[in-house]
C-alpha cells in the first residue's frame, strides 16, 4: 500500500515507515510530492481512480476534500482514543466536516518569533527579552540593521502567500482582525487590523530592514535566510528548531511568540493530517496505521526522540520537549488557528491569487489602498462563487 | 485459357498487396497521429463545452465557457503579456541565430567545436535551465550580479526577477541562450545550400561581404527564416515553464503567460472545462497567426 505526502513537511515518516514495514505483512511505501505540485497530483489521482491507501495532506487544503466526501469516516478511531482530547486542536478542526471527523493530525507546525540572540547582543538588546509588539519589533529591527552593511532586521519571503498567511495573519489575530468571517463567508481584508499589519510589513520593507532579495523569494529561502546569522529575527516554525539545533549549533536563537500591534499572542498552526481516500484499496490495513501511528510509544520512538513536535500535546512534559524554545513551539500548537474553507487554495494558497497578490502590492507596490480594496473584492467574489 | 486466367489473377492480387503494404508502411504514423494528436484535439473541445472540475460532476454547458472568456480580464491581460514576450524575443533570437549562423559557416579550423557549443543549452530541459538561470540571477549569490558589480556597471545587486522590465529581460535572455542553437542550425542549412556560384559571381561583381548577406543570403534562405519565424511564434506564444519556474507569474502577476493561466485554471482552480477552452482559443490564433505567416513570406518571395 502507499502513502502520499508532500515533502519536506513530514520528518518523521521513513522512520515510522520503517517501524511499520518491519513488523507488518503488508508493507507501505511512501510517495512524496513536490509541495507545490501536491494538489495538483492528488487532485489527478482522485480523478483518474488511482489513490494512495492513505495521504498526508496540508490540514489546510483538508476542508475541500472532506467537503465533496473523498475522504473516509474515521469518527470511530478518534472515539476509541483514550487520548482523542489531547490531539492537537486546529487539526482536528480542519479534519472535521458536518459533526464527523477525517483525519488525525500527521505533522504538526505551528509559528512562532524566532530571534538571533547575537545580533541582539551586538546591538545592545537583552537577548532574554523578545519584542512584546509591533513598535518593539520596529525598534528592534532598527537596531539590529545598524550593526553591520550585511545585517538585517527582519525578513519575510515576499512572494509567497503561503508563507505570508503563517507569519502575517498570527500578527493581525494577535490584534484581534482577521481576514474574513470565522466561516469564511465575508471578506474582511479592508479591514482596520490587515492594513496595519501590511502598512507595519511596508515600514519595515521601506526603511530597509528586509534583504532586497525578499521580493522575489517564493519561499526557498524562508528558512535558510536565517541561518546565515544575518538576519535579526523572523517568523518561522518548529521545523527550523531541529536544522538549528544540529546543523547550526553556533547560531545562538531565542524563540517566542508571535506579539499583535498592541500585544497579545497568535500563531498559525500548520503541518499535515493523514487521511483514507475513498477509493483507497486496503482500507482496513490503512485504518489499522492510523490506530497505530498516535500511540504513545510509537510517537515517543519517531517523534520526540528526533525532536519532531507530537500530534498529541500530552506527550509535551517528555524530556525531549525540555529545550526552552520546543515549549514554546508547543505553546504555539495549544493557540495556533488555521483558516478553515473548501476555497482555500483559490483565496489563499495559490501563487497567483488574491492573497499573493495583496501582498506584494500593498508591501511592494505603489497603492496601497488599491491594493486591499481590489483582494477584498476578490476575496468576496470567490467565497460567493 | 489458362495462362491467361492465371495472369490476369496474378496481377491483381499483387496490387492489392502493393497498396496493403503502403498502408501498413503508414500505419505507424497514422495510428499516432490518431492517438496523439486527433483524439487528445477531440477531448479538448469536448472538454471545452462542459464544466468538468477534476473531481465531482461534470455539467454540458454549452458556450458558456466560450463565453466567459470574454469578461476574463486576467486572460486578455495574459494574451497581451505573452505578446509582449514574443515581440521582444522574436528578433532577438532570429538576430542571434542569424549572426551565429553566419560566424559558424566557415570551413575553418574547430568549427564543429563552437556549432556544438552554441547548440548545446537546446538539449538542455527548460526547467533544468530556468532553475539554472534563477541562481545565475540571484541577488546575493549569483554570478551575473558579481560580474556586473566587479566590471564597475551597477553599484548594489539588482533583483532581476523583482520587476517587471528586468524580469522580461532576464527571461529573454536566457530564453536565447536556452533556445537560439535550433534557429542557428536551420538558418545554417539554409546557408549551405546556396551555391557557391552565386557568391562567387556576385564577389566577381564587386559585391562586399555585407551587400551579399543582405541581397543573397538573405532572399536565398527565406523558407529557414519562415521556420525559424513560425517555430520561434509559437513557441514562444506556448510559453509556460521558464514563468512557472523564474517568476511564478510575478511580480505582482505581471508576468502570467497565456498557457501559465490555462494551467492555472485547470490544474490549482481544478476548472478543466474552462481551461480547455482557453486552450482552444489560443490554438486558433495561433494557426491564423502561423498562416498568416507562411503566406506573407511566400508572397514576398513570388512578388
Amino acid at each position: 500500500m502507499t502513502l502520499m505526502s508532500r515533502e519536506g513537511s513530514n520528518p518523521q515518516i521513513y522512520r515510522l515507515l520503517d517501524e511499520w514495514n518491519a513488523n507488518h505483512e503488508l508493507q507501505i511505501r511512501a510517495t512524496l510530492v513536490p509541495q507545490r505540485d501536491f494538489m495538483t497530483k492528488f487532485g489527478v489521482s482522485l480523478a483518474g481512480g488511482v489513490v494512495p491507501d492513505l495521504v498526508a495532506i496540508d490540514l489546510i487544503y483538508v476542508p475541500r476534500f472532506t467537503s465533496i466526501g473523498q475522504l473516509i469516516d474515521i469518527t470511530d478511531i478518534v472515539q476509541a482514543m483514550p487520548f482523542a482530547d489531547s490531539l492537537v486542536p486546529s487539526h482536528m478542526r480542519l479534519s472535521s466536516w458536518q459533526g464527523k471527523n477525517y483525519g488525525l493530525p500527521f505533522a504538526v507546525e505551528a509559528s512562532f518569533l524566532l530571534y538571533n540572540k547575537q545580533l541582539f547582543r551586538a546591538a545592545g538588546l537583552d537577548p532574554e527579552r523578545a519584542p512584546l509588539n509591533w513598535e518593539e519589533i520596529y525598534d528592534y529591527a532598527q537596531r539590529i540593521n545598524a550593526v553591520g552593511p550585511d545585517t538585517f532586521g527582519f525578513y519575510f519571503s515576499g512572494a509567497c502567500g503561503g508563507c505570508a498567511i503563517f507569519t502575517l495573519a498570527p500578527l493581525i489575530w494577535a490584534s484581534g482582525g482577521d481576514i474574513a468571517d470565522e466561516a469564511f463567508t465575508t471578506s474582511s481584508i479592508d479591514s482596520a487590523e490587515v492594513r496595519a499589519a501590511l502598512q507595519f510589513y511596508r515600514r519595515m520593507w521601506d526603511a530597509g530592514f528586509v534583504p532586497p532579495g525578499a521580493v522575489v523569494d517564493g519561499g526557498e529561502n524562508f528558512t535558510a535566510a536565517f541561518l546565515t546569522g544575518k538576519i535579526g529575527m523572523i517568523a518561522s516554525g518548529a521545523f527550523v528548531i531541529e536544522q538549528l539545533e544540529t546543523n547550526y549549533s553556533h547560531l545562538d536563537y531565542g524563540v517566542a511568540l508571535l506579539p499583535g500591534q498592541h500585544g497579545g499572542a497568535a500563531s498559525f498552526a500548520g503541518g499535515d493530517v493523514i487521511a483514507i481516500p475513498k477509493k483507497a484499496k486496503y482500507v482496513e490495513e490503512a485504518r489499522e496505521f492510523l490506530h497505530w501511528f498516535a500511540e504513545r510509544d510509537v510517537q515517543e520512538r519517531n517523534y520526540a526522540a528526533f525532536r519532531v513536535l507530537p500530534v498529541r500535546l500530552d506527550l509535551a512534559g517528555h524530556p525531549a520537549y525540555a529545550n526552552p524554545a520546543m515549549q514554546v513551539a508547543l505553546e504555539t500548537l495549544r493557540i495556533g488557528r488555521t483558516p478553515m474553507t473548501p476555497k482555500y487554495n483559490d483565496l489563499i494558497g495559490d501563487l497567483n491569487g488574491p492573497w499573493s497578490l495583496l501582498i506584494q502590492q500593498a508591501i511592494f507596490g505603489d497603492d496601497m489602498q488599491q491594493a486591499i480594496e481590489d483582494a477584498d473584492r476578490r476575496f468576496q467574489e470567490i467565497m460567493d462563487e | 485459357m489458362n495462362e491467361k486466367t492465371s495472369a490476369g489473377r496474378s496481377v491483381a492480387p499483387w496490387r492489392a498487396s502493393r497498396k496493403l503494404i503502403g498502408f501498413l508502411f503508414v500505419l505507424p504514423s497514422v495510428v499516432f497521429v490518431l492517438v496523439m494528436l486527433v483524439t487528445p484535439l477531440c477531448l479538448t473541445i469536448w472538454m471545452s463545452l462542459h464544466k468538468w472540475p477534476l473531481f465531482g460532476e461534470i455539467e454540458f454547458a454549452g458556450w458558456r465557457n466560450y463565453s466567459k472568456v470574454l469578461a476574463d480580464v486576467q486572460f486578455w491581460k495574459s494574451l497581451w503579456f505573452t505578446t509582449e514576450y514574443t515581440l521582444t524575443v522574436t528578433p532577438l533570437i532570429l538576430g542571434t541565430a542569424f549572426c551565429l549562423a553566419l560566424l559558424v559557416k566557415g570551413g575553418y579550423r574547430n568549427v564543429g567545436l563552437f556549432r556544438t557549443a552554441y547548440f548545446l543549452p537546446v538539449v538542455i530541459g527548460f526547467a533544468a535551465s530556468s532553475l539554472l538561470w534563477v541562481w545565475m540571477l540571484n541577488d546575493q549569490l549569483g554570478i551575473v550580479n558579481r560580474i556586473l558589480l566587479d566590471l564597475g556597471i551597477i553599484d548594489a545587486p539588482v533583483v532581476w526577477l523583482g520587476r517587471k522590465s528586468t524580469a522580461l529581460l532576464s527571461i529573454n535572455l536566457s530564453i536565447v541562450w536556452k533556445v537560439v542553437g535550433l534557429s542557428m542550425i536551420i538558418l545554417l542549412s539554409g546557408m549551405q545550400a546556396i551555391s557557391r556560384e552565386i557568391i562567387e559571381a556576385a564577389s566577381i561583381d564587386g559585391a562586399g561581404s555585407l551587400r551579399r548577406i543582405t541581397h543573397i543570403t538573405v532572399p536565398m534562405i527565406r523558407r529557414s527564416i519562415a521556420l525559424v519565424l513560425v517555430i520561434t511564434v509559437v513557441g514562444s506564444y506556448l510559453a509556460f515553464d521558464h514563468f512557472y519556474i523564474m517568476t511564478r507569474g510575478g511580480p505582482q502577476n505581471e508576468t502570467i503567460t497565456a498557457v501559465y493561466w490555462i494551467f492555472t485554471n485547470s490544474f490549482t482552480y481544478f476548472k478543466m472545462g474552462y481551461g480547455a477552452a482557453l486552450s482552444m482559443i489560443l490554438l486558433v490564433m495561433l494557426l491564423v497567426l502561423s498562416v498568416a505567416q507562411i503566406r506573407l513570406l511566400e508572397k514576398n518571395q513570388h512578388g
